[in-house]
């Protein structure tokens, strides 16, 4: 919220921090009312002033250039060069001198423009920033006095401060509710002066006898005040008050509405002007809406009612939505000259429930949500009244309603001193906590540390002990909150599992060179059309669903659903890299992916792998596929949490990876996901310069059971022998058959069994490769015999062979 | 005999010195002091000689091995030299080149607050528990103070997937979960992503947040706020500085933003802290007791502190990033800066 000081000034007297705001504004931030910034306008303008031409002439070497002989008085003459075509000698304008930074950060120096000497500016509404558009300089009336700083002659000598409210602080949602608050920190006193502007209201005439009043709904409207104001004349408000207005960043309308408008930044109460010529009847009922019950707005937007919101009727239809919005009905028009000006208190749930349900904020509704002081309903009307009289030739009428059917109360709070020093961790003095509590306007009374305290109306976010602790805490400062550890009495408890296994998996894989990512956890879903999920991934064992789970509102389209798995993120990423000339790299993620069953939302842990391209190497002149590589990687990994896995082949293959380079992952018997090279459609779509690798694995299946401690095997006293076997077999033959079939018969002696060498080409047949292994055999009692040896070895090719139907090299 | 012996030596003497490489030179050792070498023959002579003749002959020969062992062990000293040095002139690598491509591992800096963070909180007994990213609305507002319709509600901006569930806005859920499930006293760090309706150059619609809760008989601001700052010395150096203002969270009560001095100026004033000495890092505050009750706790037996901040937030302290959206773009050239 904007604060004026000059406007803070009718209040308390703050005149000594117009010359240094900042104090003023450590003291508010310091007390829990954060100062987000502070802007000074006349800083803005200085070194702009008032100016006069005396002289108008032609640039020599310019023909569109005036040169001007312009005085800033006192017989000061700059000469300066003016491109505008509106100005005279003998204009008054806006001169800024060298040293002046206008918006946008323009500096004026003296300079040279096309030959000629200029020292300055002639400036115009839009160059000063004070206006959207202008035609040509700024001319000034002929009795702007020359010389005058220009911040000073239009009235810019003003700091306005953008405050954060926190929610809880509604009353502090105005000047006058600020200078109460910098009276209770700074203990200056507030003044007279809303007693003595009241002190000039002249009402004649019966507000009753004009109006009918009637307040159905007490529970939802408390406090309900008005009055009859007639020979209005409605037009624009006197500058000071447009100004006033504008500096907290509201727009003037005409004397009336601004004047309501300056009562509620003032004062802090909403308030409305109905046109008192369209209240059908006379009459106000303050009620619930009718079910399907249509109301147009101020602005013309219909709303549809549903029986819950609180309306302001008059003899025959809605006039207002109660404190949110006035009605297109009855608004104050330029021919208006009698008004009835309302100012109520309404319940801050009720508001808060219309406002949500019709999406609708306002200045009003924002301070009805969060609670008006009940105290201050009455005055705040009179004050709005008054200002009518002075300011729009209003003619108040006296016996103004004040329904206060409902009163509010606040409750008292029963507080002990070892309670606050207990809760702030030091001793809290008698006398200082019944000062502040005093200060902030609360009764207090009790003794020997036990205190009854009943808070202000205007402070209802005051309602337990610890909120008074909360205010002593702030007003005594909280730098006097001291330092301590609380003792660990409890043995601490263990990590979630899943933190603790996280780090094993990020620490695993960056030992195999990846690097970290971090994805949003929205995707596109046009995106994942092209690369995204499909049925075929529960082969996979990633129960991954082509219905994902839809933001209802996304903050943008690319950003419209909850992914499901984490590969295709990873892509994008890849793509943004070549897009940037990044030509290679490896990452990881490890994550959530989001699927619905069932009315369940299901929050799965994945991890996601893409690798693409290779760095210029020195020394490795051989081109390693990418899913090769990742494989590898993949395998290290795996072996760290030291259990068994195998890769084959599923039926259906993912549409975004290419269908003859994938595999699916077993761990233990169980499909936990997918490895595979980007379909070359998409690496042409993406234009993707290097080959590409993706995979995908559910971390929980994967990590069931870990962490998981092996027990160390007894190495064998006894020398391991390899042999090497190659196989001929048809081109598409998958070794993993052989490694299966040898691993099978090969047992007990056979330790390992690994492909090393593929061989197509002659002397085979096109359709042919040969594959070598190199097994290694392994007796825990005795050194094999060359005998034994040859014997398992024969029966391994006689058994693959046999099953397989393929021959030995 | 004795001339022949000498004959013999001077001969070996004469190879062993024309000998080019070291294993030449083992060839004429053998062909003079091997098995079957030359000593070995002219041994053979020994039994024609007679008894007298014998001890001296015998003598002569072994002296004139000795002076060939000698002399063997000094060329082959030589040519090793020699040899060695050929070799390791022959061997010269240029070590300036490149060595084989490792693949390049960082962790993300995310990671890397988050990790420190548990790290320094764990020492003070505190253990990690992890929450669902999407939350009943129930655990995202209404347990922690928040009703329907209440203002503090447009203070976080809340995506929606369905009716009554919400991408969590705030760890803060994970401290409705635990005290849930487990008696006080709880000492626990929630960190993890959380999501708003929000974007530009400093706000990301996903982003992560790390949050402290300690639940137990007696706690107060003065435990907060020493907690906080042992955190803050551990993350930004032990003479850094801890500072509280007065704040509104409808979870906590007292409330306070708490900061630390600057640690790029040493609280002269620059850039980084907008000129007042001073970082803003998060919010913290004794737990309200109305959140206590709603999770089961009796806030008459229990108090509770909890503190929390983002964590990008953080890293752009640390790292000075100036983009939070780098964060979630993985551009090799942002995360090739990051240690592993």
């Amino acid at each position: 919220m904007k604060i004026s000081l000059k406007w803070l000034n009718d209040f308390i007297d703050i005149a000594d921090f117009l010359a240094k705001p900042e104090a003023l504004s450590e003291i508010l931030t310091k007390s829990g009312l954060e100062v987000e910034s502070i802007e000074n306008k006349a800083k803005a303008f200085e070194n702009v002033v008032v100016g006069s031409i005396l002289e108008k002439g032609k640039h020599p070497d310019a023909d569109r250039l005036t040169l001007c002989q312009v005085t800033t008085g006192k017989g000061v003459v700059h000469q300066i060069v003016c491109g505008a075509k509106n100005h005279n000698s003998g204009d008054n304008v806006v001169v800024a001198l060298p040293g002046a930074i206008l918006p946008g950060n323009f500096e004026i120096k003296k300079s040279k423009i096309r030959g000629v000497e200029s020292s300055g500016m002639l400036c115009s509404e839009v160059e000063l920033g004070i206006a959207e558009n202008s035609d040509g300089i700024m001319i000034l009336p002929k009795d702007a006095p020359i010389g005058k700083p220009f911040a000073e002659y239009m009235g810019y000598d003003d700091i306005v401060m953008e405050i954060k409210v926190t929610p809880n602080r509604s009353d502090c949602l105005s000047h006058y509710g600020l200078a109460r608050e910098i009276s209770c920190v700074t203990d200056r006193p507030l003044n007279s002066f809303v007693k003595d502007n009241l002190a000039k209201l002249q009402p004649a005439g019966d507000t009753q006898k004009k109006i009918k009043l009637e307040i159905k709904n007490p529970q939802s409207c408390p406090r309900y005040t008005g009055a009859f104001i007639d020979k209005i004349k409605i037009g624009p408000s006197p500058s000071w008050l447009k100004k006033r207005l504008e500096s907290v960043g509201m727009k003037s309308i005409s004397n009336v509405v601004d004047i309501t408008n300056y009562v509620m930044m003032e004062l802090g109460q909403p308030l409305h002007a109905f046109d008192y010529r369209e209240i059908k009847g006379k009459q106000i009922t303050v009620e619930n809406s009718k079910n399907d019950e249509k109301f147009k707005t101020l602005d013309g937007t219909e709303l549809t009612m549903n029986g819950t919101e609180l309306m302001i009727r008059d003899g025959e239809r809605a006039v207002a939505l109660a404190g949110i919005v006035g009605g297109l009905n009855s608004g104050i028009k330029d021919d208006t000259s009698e008004v009835f000006i309302e100012s109520a208190y309404f319940k801050p749930e009720v508001v808060r429930r219309t406002s949500r349900r019709h999406g609708i904020q306002t200045e009003s509704g924002y301070r009805f949500t969060r609670a008006v002081d009940p105290d201050m309903v009455f005055t705040a009307m009179k004050r709005a009244c008054q200002l009518i009289q002075d300011l729009a030739g209003g003619q108040v009428y006296g016996n103004a309603y004040d329904m206060y059917v409902e009163k509010i109360h606040q409750k008292s709070i029963v507080v002990t001193l070892n309670y606050v020093s207990d809760r702030l961790g030091y001793t809290v003095n008698p006398k200082k906590f019944v000062d502040w509590i005093q200060r902030l306007g609360c009764t207090i009374s009790g003794k020997d540390g036990e205190y009854n305290v009943v808070p202000p109306l205007y402070r209802s976010d005051i309602q337990i002990a610890d909120d008074l602790v909360e205010e002593y805490a702030r007003l005594n400062g909280y730098d006097q909150i001291p330092e301590s550890l609380p003792a660990l009495a409890d043995p601490p408890t263990q990590h979630d599992k899943k933190y603790t296994l996280g780090l094993q998996v990020n620490a695993l894989l960056r030992g195999q060179g990846f690097q970290e990512a971090v994805n949003y956890n929205f995707v596109d879903s046009k995106y994942y059309q092209m690369v995204g999920p499909s049925d075929s991934f529960v082969e996979y064992g990633l129960n991954v669903t082509e219905r994902p789970i839809k933001l209802l509102n996304p903050i943008s389209e690319d950003m419209d659903i909850m992914r499901n798995l984490i590969a295709p993120s990873l892509l994008k990423n890849v793509i943004h890299n070549f897009n940037r000339g990044v030509e290679s790299g490896r990452l990881f993620e490890s994550g959530y992916v989001f699927y619905e069953e069932l009315g369940q939302y299901i929050e799965p842990w994945h991890l996601g792998l893409a690798l693409w391209g290779n760095d210029v190497d020195l020394w490795n002149k051989k081109n390693v596929p990418a899913v090769f590589q990742l494989k590898s990687k993949v395998e290290n990994f795996l072996k760290g949490f030291g259990k068994s896995f195998s890769w084959d082949v599923p039926q259906k293959i993912p549409n975004f990876l290419h269908p003859g380079q994938t595999a699916r992952l077993r761990f233990e018997g169980r499909a936990v996901g997918f490895i595979g090279t980007v379909h070359p459609v998409l690496v042409e779509e993406f234009k993707l310069r290097a080959d590409t690798a993706l995979a995908e694995f559910s971390l929980e299946k994967l990590l069931q059971g870990q962490p998981r401690v092996n027990r160390v095997k007894p190495l064998s006293k006894f020398p391991s022998v390899a042999r090497d076997l190659a196989f001929v077999m048809p081109a598409t033959m998958m070794a993993q058959s052989v490694v299966d079939e040898i691993q099978k018969t090969g047992k007990p002696l056979l330790d390992s069994v690994k492909a090393f060498d593929v061989f197509f080409g002659q002397p085979l047949k096109p359709s042919e490769k040969s594959v070598a292994f190199r097994l290694v055999y392994q007796d825990p009692s005795e050194t094999l015999t060359e005998q034994k040896i040859a014997e398992i070895n024969s029966k391994i090719v006689n058994s693959v062979c046999q099953k397989l139907g393929i021959s030995v090299r | 005999m004795s001339i022949k012996i000498q004959e013999i030596q001077d001969q070996a003497l004469k190879k062993f010195d024309s000998a080019k490489t070291s294993k030449e030179l083992y060839d004429f050792k053998v062909e003079f002091l091997g098995k079957s070498g030359a000593f070995t023959e002219i041994m053979k002579s020994m039994k024609d000689l007679s008894s007298d003749e014998r001890p001296l002959f015998g003598k002569k020969v072994n002296e004139a091995k000795v002076v060939l062992e000698d002399a063997y062990i000094r060329k082959e000293r030589d040519l090793k030299t020699k040899e060695i040095n050929e070799k390791l002139a022959s061997e010269w690598l240029d070590l300036t080149l490149p060595g084989p491509v490792q693949d390049k591992s960082t962790q993300h800096p995310i990671s890397l607050v988050l990790n420190e963070t548990v790290n320094i909180l764990s020492r003070l007994g505190y253990s990690v528990r992890l929450g669902p990213l999407i939350e009943k609305d129930f655990y995202n507002f209404e347990a922690l103070n928040i009703p329907k319709d209440h203002p503090a509600r447009e203070m976080q901006d809340t995506f929606y997937v369905g009716e009554n569930h919400v991408l969590r806005t705030h760890t803060s859920p994970i401290q409705i979960h635990t005290m849930e499930r487990e008696k006080p006293p709880i000492r626990i760090i929630g960190p993890g992503a959380v999501f708003r309706v929000d974007s530009d150059v400093s706000h990301a619609p996903m982003f992560h947040q790390i949050e402290a809760l300690y639940v137990d008989r007696k706690v107060s601001m003065a435990d907060l706020k020493g907690t906080i700052a042992f955190m803050n010395r551990e993350l930004f150096g032990s003479d850094t500085k801890t500072r509280f203002r007065p704040s509104f969270f409808p979870f906590t009560e007292p409330s306070a933003e708490f900061d630390c001095s600057c640690p790029f100026c040493s609280m002269k004033g620059c850039r980084m802290c907008g000129h007042s000495g001073w970082i803003e890092l998060g919010g913290s505050g004794l737990v309200h007791p109305h959140v206590l009750k709603l999770s089961g706790i009796d806030p008459m037996e229990w108090q509770g502190l909890a503190f929390g901040f983002g964590i990008e937030r953080m890293s752009v302290i640390k790292f000075g990033v100036d983009d939070i959206r780098l964060f979630c773009e993985n551009d090799r050239r942002f995360l090739d800066q990051f240690p592993s």
